[in-house]
């Protein structure tokens, strides 16, 4: 995707957001581009601004500076049928049945209640949760409420869904389905944005994301973009394995069980290779890896609490 | 024996937290002063309540249409008599009037004055034998009246011995007594002081409720916060309306199993402008109360963060509402005083105080001006409640509000962050 996209082709769009809380600055001008139809990540450690970011983009809260529109929107509420939202803090009427808690989440979207209910029903049955229909919220498992919350959140078919740390506290059955309901949403035409500190469901799921950190924006781009900021790293195993082989190898490179990990130098591996085959070491097994997101995370979050203590 | 240190220091432990969280609240201080509070607004009430009886009874009289021969004895009996009684139970001022050719239409009569000349009974024919007539609440007054008459021939040395005999005959009135109004007045303030009391709590616990259970982000992240704060408002309001005509149904049909001289005493209750305006005014000054309070006690109840915190808030709440109902109360006792014209116009009195005036007179302009002036506080507590509202149920850190931040442009609002 390029870097210029043209304004009516965005979701959602934020220009130098800024909050404070207190006289402390959470959200420190951070730029946000979501193409329409893509699944957007919002990545950060815990306390980076992820979820004041998002409910400054929702309307929720207003921003003490910058500008942001929320599908053509100026005025995000204007835009409010056309959205779902997850809150990080799971919240249901534990009184309600879970057909009635999705009709009434659609509802305050526009939906009404008779449509609501019979399309809580299908969400429910494809969700596997069809014998929870009529279950009150109280009586379900945290995991169920916290699905029952999503379908939530989709059952007006909304055109852009925001989903604030969806996968906490869901087991791997469960997160796995949020995926595939977030690829679903994504294939129906929906715009998917959401936060998380797991890079599993990120790089599986992200056309594009941002890294917030310490309140800052310090990287937007595609997960391959975020994968490329860091060198690719090569696995050695050598023949013979003895003291003198570190000579041959990148001042970097570090031993572990298996053999010696160190990043590919500039020029390639070719040089330290010859080198090595040359001193007798010899060459059992190489192989050469992209960085994952994790790795890249790290480095820039890393980079930006070093900046921060600086 | 080893173990009984520990439980013990785990029991302080556990005692420590407890009594720094109660006590470290700056809504302790409320608590600590509550007797304070609760005496003085009970001495209001209690005020009240007497100026109500005291009214009442000033306006009353008893009638004894008596041969002039035998008045000077009566009047002398009468003032022995009340020598028995205390002050608040004096009977009604005694009036003596000479009989005309129909003593029986005469003492009828006496039943049709309506409003200032109250006749709670009415005693004519020989004093051997005497009628007493007496209105529904004049039952006890006319127990008076036949000792009276007793009295007033044990006087007479020469009929010592005879005694009275009286036939004691409940009539129904036609028109509401003063005293039923101020009865009315009372009942009309009772009403909505109870129902608002009943509703505030309610008002208070919804917000424990969205703290509990986390909903309000997902409501706030659809709907505006002020919509989220009116439609409770209005939900209370609509379980209030069936709460008032499920007992209004059920009280308004007592009447009609009572048996007559009940009956009669509850016919002599009415408020002065009528009964269909005053349901129409009670109906109006209550949702007035309601909406008011309500407003004030929702965004005051958002600031609790903790059960804890909102057991602390419904006490001066309580309070509050206490102090309302005593305040009306003793205007309602004296309809035209200035301390009256006082409660009516503070704002969060005045609904209870006008309900009392459509009972005890018959204007209606005053209440046109009353509502309107009841209204603008609606429209004001509603605005500042639901930015209280918007500030105490989105906040997770100090979530203290000041005037600026309540009046101020809408701009930062506490939040959790991360």
């Amino acid at each position: 995707m390029g870097e210029f996209v043209l304004r009516k082709d965005l979701a959602v769009s934020a220009t130098g957001l800024i909050k404070n809380f207190g006289g402390k600055r959470v959200v420190d001008g951070v730029d946000i581009a979501v193409p329409k139809g893509a699944i957007y990540g919002v990545l950060g450690p815990n306390g980076a601004g992820k979820t004041t970011t998002l409910r400054m983009l929702l309307g929720i809260i207003e921003p003490d500076g910058g500008t942001r529109t929320l599908l053509g929107h100026d005025r995000p509420r204007d835009a409010s049928d056309q959205v779902g939202y997850l809150p990080e803090e799971r919240g249901l009427y534990p009184a309600m049945r879970a057909k009635e808690a999705i009709a009434f989440m659609g509802a305050l979207r526009g939906l009404d209640l008779k449509t609501g209910r019979k399309r809580a029903v299908t969400l429910l049955e494809a969700a596997g949760l069809g014998h929870a229909v009529d279950t009150k919220i109280r009586k379900l498992s945290k995991g169920m409420a916290q699905l029952v919350q999503l379908l939530g959140s989709v059952v007006h078919q909304p055109d852009l869904l925001v989903l604030d740390e969806p996968f906490s506290g869901l087991d791997p059955v469960n997160q796995e389905r949020l995926e595939a309901l977030i690829l679903a949403e994504r294939d129906r035409g929906a715009t998917v944005l959401f936060s998380t500190h797991v890079m599993a469901h990120a790089e599986r799921l992200c056309d594009r994301l941002a890294i917030i950190a310490g309140g800052k924006r310090r990287f937007e781009g595609t997960v391959a973009d975020a994968r490329g900021m860091l060198p690719m790293r090569a696995h050695y195993v050598p023949v013979r394995d003895d003291a003198g082989i570190a000579d041959h190898l990148p001042a970097d490179a570090r031993h572990d069980e298996h053999g010696w990990n160190f990043e590919v130098p500039d020029g390639g591996v070719e040089q330290a290779l010859s080198r090595l085959i040359g001193a007798g070491h010899g060459i059992a097994g190489l192989s050469i890896e992209r960085p994952g997101l994790h790795d890249a995370f790290v480095r820039i979050v890393g980079k930006a609490a070093l900046e921060q203590a600086q | 024996m080893s173990r009984l240190p520990r439980i013990v220091r785990q029991t302080l432990t556990i005692a420590r937290r407890d009594f720094v969280a109660t006590v470290f609240t700056p809504t302790f201080l409320l608590f600590l002063l509550s007797p304070v509070f609760t005496i003085g607004f009970g001495l209001i009430g209690g005020m009240g309540a007497r100026s109500v009886t005291e009214g009442s009874n000033a306006k009353t009289r008893i009638v004894a249409i008596v041969a002039p021969a035998q008045q000077a004895a009566m009047r002398s009996a009468d003032a022995r008599l009340r020598t028995v009684f205390s002050r608040a139970d004096q009977p009604p001022i005694l009036l003596i009037t000479t009989p005309t050719a129909d003593p029986q239409a005469q003492a009828r009569a006496t039943f049709k004055g309506g409003k200032a000349d109250d006749t709670t009974a009415a005693l004519y024919g020989d004093l051997t034998k005497p009628t007493i007539l007496y209105g529904g609440q004049g039952r006890a007054d006319a127990r008076y009246l036949g000792s009276l008459a007793e009295a007033t021939l044990r006087t007479d040395p020469a009929k010592a011995a005879k005694l009275s005999t009286p036939t004691l005959t409940s009539i129904a009135r036609a028109t509401p007594t003063d005293s039923g109004h101020k009865q009315a007045a009372f009942i009309a303030v009772f009403g909505i002081f109870f129902l608002t009391l009943l509703l505030a709590g309610q008002a208070v616990g919804t917000m424990m409720e969205e703290r509990s259970n986390k909903v309000v982000e997902v409501l706030a992240a659809a709907v505006p916060l002020e919509a989220v704060f009116f439609g409770k408002l209005l939900g209370m309001f609509g379980s209030a309306i069936l709460f008032v005509a499920f007992w209004a149904t059920l009280v308004s049909q007592i009447g009609g199993i009572l048996p007559a001289n009940y009956a009669n005493a509850i016919g002599e209750i009415g408020p002065a402008v009528g009964v269909p305006m005053f349901y129409l005014l009670f109906f109006a000054y209550f949702a007035m109360a309601y909406l008011l309070l309500g407003a004030v006690f929702l965004g005051a109840g958002a600031q609790a963060s903790t059960p804890r915190e909102l057991q602390m808030l419904s006490l001066p709440i309580t309070i509050v509402q206490v102090a309302m109902f005593g305040l009306a109360l003793s205007a309602s006792g004296s309809p035209d005083s200035a301390r009256t014209r006082l409660v009516e116009l503070f704002p969060l009195s005045s609904p209870y105080a006008m309900a009392a005036h459509a009972a005890n007179k018959p204007d209606l302009w005053p209440h046109a001006a009353a509502l309107g002036w009841q209204a603008l506080w609606v429209v004001i507590a509603i605005t500042v409640g639901a930015r209280a509202f918007r500030r105490g149920v989105l906040q997770s850190g100090s979530g203290k509000i000041g005037w600026k931040g309540l009046f101020g442009r809408r701009k930062a609002i506490d939040i959790s962050v991360s």
